[in-house]
Order: C-alpha cells, then sequence, then structure tokens
C-alpha cells in the first residue's frame, strides 16, 4: 500500500535505469519516497507499540514494580477469571446489540436523506451528522446522564403528568444510548454515502421494468451498497466493543465491559501485564470483526462479478 | 511461582523486552530532572495537598516552592514510589494502611518524635499504631476521618440506618451505590458480618463475607468513581453508599444535597493520612520542617477547612484554634470542644481502623471484588 510504484511503471522495465541520473525524480522511487514517512510512522506509533503490548504479556509485576520475565502466568490468570469471562460474554452481547440497532436505525434514515430530502436538506442533514462526531463525546454522555438520571429531565416531564420516575440511568438502555450517541452518527454518514453512490440508472431500469418501491430496494439497493452496510456495522462493532465511557458513566460498570476490566486491572496493584492480556484478547477479537465484515463485502462483488 | 515458558524462547523475548523497556521507562517515571533544585519540596500525595490555601505560607516562611506529584490511590503511590530512582521525592502523604509496605520496603526515614508536637494531638493518636514499627515513628498523624454508611436524607431517617441491613432490604432495591475500591466497600460488609477488626479474618470468615458481598448484588446501582459518587448521590441514583464519609457528604450538604453519614451499629472505618520523610532525601530539613508546619495549629486549620475535602484534625491545639477563629467551621466540621464531636465515636470504640488485608492478599481480595462487580 505505502511503496508499491504506480500499475504503470512495472510495464516499463527500463524507464528505472533511463530516469536513474536524478533518482529521486525517476517515476519508481518517487513514490517510494512519498510513502517512507506513512511506513515510519506506522512502525513507531502502531507496530512498535504492538510488539510492546504483546512482550509485556509475559512481564511480572513484582512489589509494584514491571520486571521483564517470560512467563505465561498473566494469559493462564487472565483467561481462567470468571470476571474476565464474564465482561467478555457481556462485551460481545452490548456491542452486538449495539451494531444491530445502529445499522437498523440508520438504513432508513440514510435512505431518506439520500433519496428523499431535496439536495439542500440532504447537504445539511449530512452537516448535522458529521458535527457530533467533532464534538466532546464526554460531554454528550454527561448530558444524557442529566437527561435521564432519576431527577433529569425526562423524568421531571414525567413526573408533571403523574408518572412515577422511572429508572432510565444505569443499565442496558441507557448503555445503549450512550453506545448509539457515539456509533450512529457514524453509522448513518457511511450508509448515506453508500446510497448516493448508487447508480441511479440501475434503480430506473428496475422501476421502468415494473419494480415497485419495496423490491428496488431489497433487490436493487441493498444488495448494491452491501459493502457499505458491512463497513456501517463493522464500525459500530468496533467502536462499540471498546468504548470506556459510555459503560462507566451510563451504567456505573454494571456489568463492567472489557475496557473497564483493562483500568481495574492497572488499578489494583499496577497490574499492567494482565491488562495487557485483555488488550490483546481484545485486538484479536476485533481483528476477527474486521475480517468478517471484509468477507461479507468481498462475497457480493464477487457475485456481482460473476452475473 | 514463574513458570518458564518455551525457554528456547526466552532468551530472544528477553531482549526484545530490554529495548522496550527503556520506552516504557521514558513515559512512566517521574522525571528526577528537576527534583535536586534546591529550595524546591518534592511532595507525592493525593490531589490538592499542595493548594496554595494549604502551603502557600509554609513557601514564603522557607522560601522554598512545593512541588506535587498527585496520584489517586494507594497502589498508585506505591508503583509510583517504587518506580522512581531515590532521591525523587522528599515527602509523601500516604494513608495508614500502606505504611508498613512503605516501612518493609525501606522507603521511609525513622523520625524523631521530639520533633514534632504529638503531645499537642488527642491521647488515642499520640502513638497510632499503624505509624509507630518497633517502638518508632515513621509518619505524623495529619488528618482523618469516617466511613460508614452515606444516605439520601429525604429518602432515610436516620433511625432506618442503625444497621448495615439496610442495604439488603427491599427499600434499597437498585440504590446502593458502591465506591469503586475494595478495601473501604468490602470493609463495612466485613463489618456487618460482625468481624472486627474487619480486615483480619480466617478464610471461612472471608467466605462468609464473600457471601454475603455478593448477596448484595440485586441491591447495586452501580461502582462509581469519586466523581460519579457525587453525581449519583446528587441525582438520585444511588440512596445509600457503604464505605464513603463526610469527606464526601458534607460538601455536598453544604451545596444543598440531602445528604449524610452514618456510623450503623455495627461500627465505622476510619482512614489516617500521615506525613513521612522519603528515605534519600537530601532535604531532610526542609522535610521536618513541612511537617512540623502541617502538625502545628494553623496548619491542622488549614488542613480541616480546606474548600473541597473537610477532614477531621488530629491536634487538639488544631481544635482550639480552630474554635476560637472559625466557631462556625468547628460546629460544622463536629470539632467542637465543649459539644458532641468527632472524638465521640471513637471513644465508644465504633470505629476500626481502615488496614490492608492479613490473612489474605491484596490480590484475593480484589479477585473477589472484581467477581462481585461481574456478576
Amino acid at each position: 500500500m505505502t511503496g508499491s510504484p504506480p500499475p504503470g511503471a512495472a510495464d516499463r522495465p527500463g524507464s528505472f535505469f533511463i530516469g536513474s541520473r536524478s533518482t529521486a525524480g525517476s517515476p519508481a522511487v518517487f513514490p517510494v519516497l512519498l510513502g517512507l514517512p506513512v511506513l515510519l510512522w506506522q512502525l513507531i506509533f502502531f507496530a512498535g507499540p504492538l510488539v510492546f503490548l504483546v512482550v509485556i504479556t509475559f512481564w511480572q509485576v513484582k512489589s509494584f514494580r514491571l520486571s521483564p520475565a517470560f512467563v505465561a502466568d498473566n494469559w493462564e490468570k487472565v483467561l481462567t477469571s470468571t470476571a474476565f469471562l464474564r465482561a467478555l460474554g457481556h462485551t460481545l452481547t452490548v456491542a452486538g446489540t449495539t451494531t444491530v440497532l445502529a445499522t437498523a436505525i440508520a438504513l432508513p434514515a440514510a435512505y431518506t436523506i439520500a433519496f428523499r430530502l431535496p439536495p439542500r436538506l440532504r447537504d445539511f442533514a449530512v452537516a448535522f451528522l458529521v458535527v457530533p462526531v467533532f464534538s466532546s463525546y464526554i460531554l454528550r454522555i454527561y448530558a444524557w446522564q442529566v437527561v435521564l438520571s432519576p431527577q433529569g429531565v425526562i423524568n421531571g416531564i414525567a413526573g408533571l403528568v403523574g408518572i412515577e420516575p422511572l429508572p432510565l440511568l444505569g443499565g442496558a438502555f441507557s448503555l445503549q444510548i450512550g453506545l448509539l450517541t457515539l456509533t450512529l452518527p457514524i453509522a448513518v454518514l457511511i450508509l448515506t454515502f453508500g446510497f448516493a453512490g448508487v447508480d441511479r440508472t440501475l434503480i430506473e431500469a428496475a422501476e421502468n421494468l415494473g419494480c415497485r418501491r419495496s423490491r428496488v430496494v431489497a433487490h436493487v439497493l441493498l444488495p448494491a451498497i452491501r459493502p457499505a452496510i458491512a463497513l456501517a456495522a463493522t464500525t459500530s462493532f468496533l467502536l462499540a466493543f471498546g468504548d470506556y465511557v459510555s459503560p462507566l458513566f451510563m451504567t456505573g460498570s454494571k456489568p463492567p465491559t472489557l475496557s473497564i476490566v483493562v483500568v481495574d486491572t492497572v488499578k489494583s496493584g499496577s497490574q499492567w501485564p494482565r491488562a495487557s492480556v485483555v488488550g490483546v484478547s481484545m485486538l484479536l477479537i476485533l481483528v476477527a470483526v474486521l475480517a468478517l465484515g471484509q468477507l461479507l463485502s468481498r462475497r457480493t462483488r464477487l457475485r456481482r462479478g460473476g452475473r | 511461582m514463574p513458570k518458564p515458558f518455551l525457554p528456547d524462547l526466552s532468551r530472544r523475548g528477553f531482549l526484545k523486552a530490554g529495548a522496550a523497556a527503556g520506552a516504557l521507562a521514558a513515559t512512566s517515571r517521574w522525571s528526577p530532572a528537576l527534583a535536586d533544585e534546591p529550595g524546591v519540596l518534592n511532595y507525592l500525595s493525593w490531589p490538592g495537598n499542595a493548594d496554595p490555601y494549604l502551603v502557600e505560607a509554609f513557601e514564603k516562611e522557607n522560601n522554598c516552592k512545593i512541588r506535587i506529584k498527585e496520584y489517586v490511590g494507594g497502589d498508585q503511590m506505591l508503583a509510583v514510589i517504587n518506580q522512581s530512582p531515590p532521591g525523587s521525592f522528599d515527602v509523601v502523604l500516604a494513608d495508614a494502611e500502606y505504611m508498613h509496605l512503605l516501612h518493609e520496603a525501606d522507603f521511609i526515614e525513622e523520625l524523631d518524635p521530639a520533633d514534632y508536637p504529638l503531645q499537642d494531638y488527642w491521647p488515642e493518636f499520640q502513638k497510632f499504631p499503624l505509624h509507630w514499627f518497633d517502638d518508632k515513628l515513621y509518619g505524623v498523624m495529619t488528618d482523618f476521618g469516617y466511613l460508614g454508611l452515606s444516605y439520601n436524607t429525604s429518602i432515610y431517617k436516620p433511625e432506618e440506618l442503625s444497621s448495615y441491613a439496610a442495604m439488603w432490604a427491599e427499600k434499597a432495591k437498585g440504590k446502593v451505590g458502591f465506591f469503586d475500591w475494595y478495601l473501604p466497600s468490602m470493609g463495612c460488609v466485613s463489618l456487618s458480618n460482625g468481624n472486627r477488626p474487619p480486615f483480619d479474618i480466617d478464610g471461612d470468615k472471608f467466605e462468609a463475607l464473600k457471601e454475603k458481598l455478593f448477596s448484595l448484588k440485586p441491591q447495586a446501582s452501580g461502582f462509581y468513581t469519586i466523581a460519579d459518587i457525587f453525581s449519583s448521590l446528587t441525582n438520585g441514583q444511588a440512596h445509600l453508599i457503604p464505605g464513603i464519609g463526610e469527606w464526601i457528604t458534607l460538601g455536598l450538604r453544604q451545596s444543598g444535597v440531602p445528604v449524610d453519614t452514618i456510623i450503623p451499629e455495627e461500627g465505622g472505618l476510619q482512614w489516617t493520612e500521615s506525613l513521612s520523610i522519603v528515605k534519600g532525601t537530601p532535604k531532610k530539613d526542609l522535610a521536618r520542617k513541612f511537617i512540623q508546619y502541617t502538625a502545628s495549629p494553623q496548619g491542622q486549620v488549614l488542613q480541616a477547612t480546606k474548600v473541597d475535602n473537610k477532614k477531621s484534625i488530629p491536634s487538639i491545639a488544631g481544635w482550639k484554634l480552630l474554635n476560637e477563629t472559625m466557631p462556625k467551621e468547628a460546629e460544622i466540621l463536629r470539632l467542637r470542644l465543649d459539644a458532641p464531636n468527632v472524638m465521640d465515636e471513637y471513644k465508644a470504640k465504633k470505629i476500626q481502623f481502615r488496614q490492608l488485608p492479613s490473612q489474605q492478599s491484596i490480590e484475593e481480595w480484589n479477585d473477589v471484588w472484581s467477581e462481585f462487580k461481574s456478576l
């Protein structure tokens, strides 16, 4: 991705030698030079820390100090602890639920934005979706606390009508609200761009052939944006799976998710190695989910190509 | 016991680790570069303790600057001091239950009791057991407070909370908040099981404690950081919180939130802070002066009346000065000499020290706490 020459360069094997007098200007070397900073950046800020994270899982903590070692104790201890396994199950359930909800809510919203709104309103809606992505997530979560708490806005209004305070804050409901606050704008944006990119002539063709709108959606639109759906779903999953803010502030860590387990593990006894084990396990799960998403969108492409 | 894991790989892993260690050292160590600057007192402490309100007078008097390295929780304090080269800190403020660890690891200096106004202290605190080892003084108490059951006064009358059993009642279902720290939270449950002292219990009692704790799960509203304790008490998410005290509820009450703390009949816990001189400091004199200043009547009054964190103080001379200069504060803080005051609970033997578990490891207690949270 980073240092490969453009496709044309390979077709002209002589070009490298012709331009060798000023190598930097040669079409083969220049892209390499351009790509180098990216490669270095990735090595320093991604690959390096990742290797370190894995190495540290084999270290030990002796009297609150990290000491290099090579033991599998941390893996054994974490992977067999009930607290970790429960948190894993809980986090998978929560992130899975968020993914389904975000995709299910985002699809009709994105469809409306892409096909039903006049162009000016559409741009306005997209801008409105972009703004939350750049505003502080913690701030938005605190705002939800104010809205949902027993003495908050909703219960205040409900109280006026004579409804008993509802336990809105601190549970699966508030957790999903928090996570959807994080994921929904992004899912809608991805799907909106997905719908916007669909070739309109395909829709016209389907309509000319007598398809009703529901059939157009089911047989033309949805298959066409399957990669976008896979991307929106995996993005939602990744964000929800690793989130720390919503589980902490919307449920009071009850029950804890894996990101909370990471913090707890460090907090009690400076167990960085065990926290790293949890971190590496989370990364592995995310890689698996990404691979699944890739597989889903690629299968569509193959099938479409085959037709 | 560490188990060797594929010995042929271990050397390579170790080399990789060594290379990475440098990177870690750069991030996790308190920079010692400025630590030996003259006229600077390096202070390892809970947040807020280098507030100008507390230390400005000392800095002026001694023409020095106090540089604080803040920690949150004793574990973090031990981690910081373990990872720092000698001489990084001159003074450390520690909770009493961590003092024996600091002493055993040889991090703190023996103090001369004659240097400090301990004779001004309440007799109970002149030779506070957790600050003395082999009859030698290692820390000078600066302040203390009690932990019991904090509650919403618009939901509960104090009579309903004469026992921790109230946490298991139907009324408290889903309304018991927890400070997310195993020690005070499990300490209160241990007290409710009749364990005195609550942290020195054998295997059977530990099992019973575990069972009792787990039975609280349906009552739990959540596990809170300090900031979230404030908001959950304020917004009504939690009606009861064990293991916290007036250091939280007093400030909230003054800003109009209906909360108070009660010490149930099974007893409460005492947290205690003290100052010690860190071994290897070249500024022993300045460090000693700082401790003397904090233990002096003026220093004690400042400790008690700090805006963000109200504390009880051990010095009777400090109480006297507070009653003379700020009688209103003395009343609010229950530090009046001629009326019911914070020493009453102590004298009624309702108070147990917050200590680290002695028959189990910290890890065992922590694991139980993690499991409770994940139930």
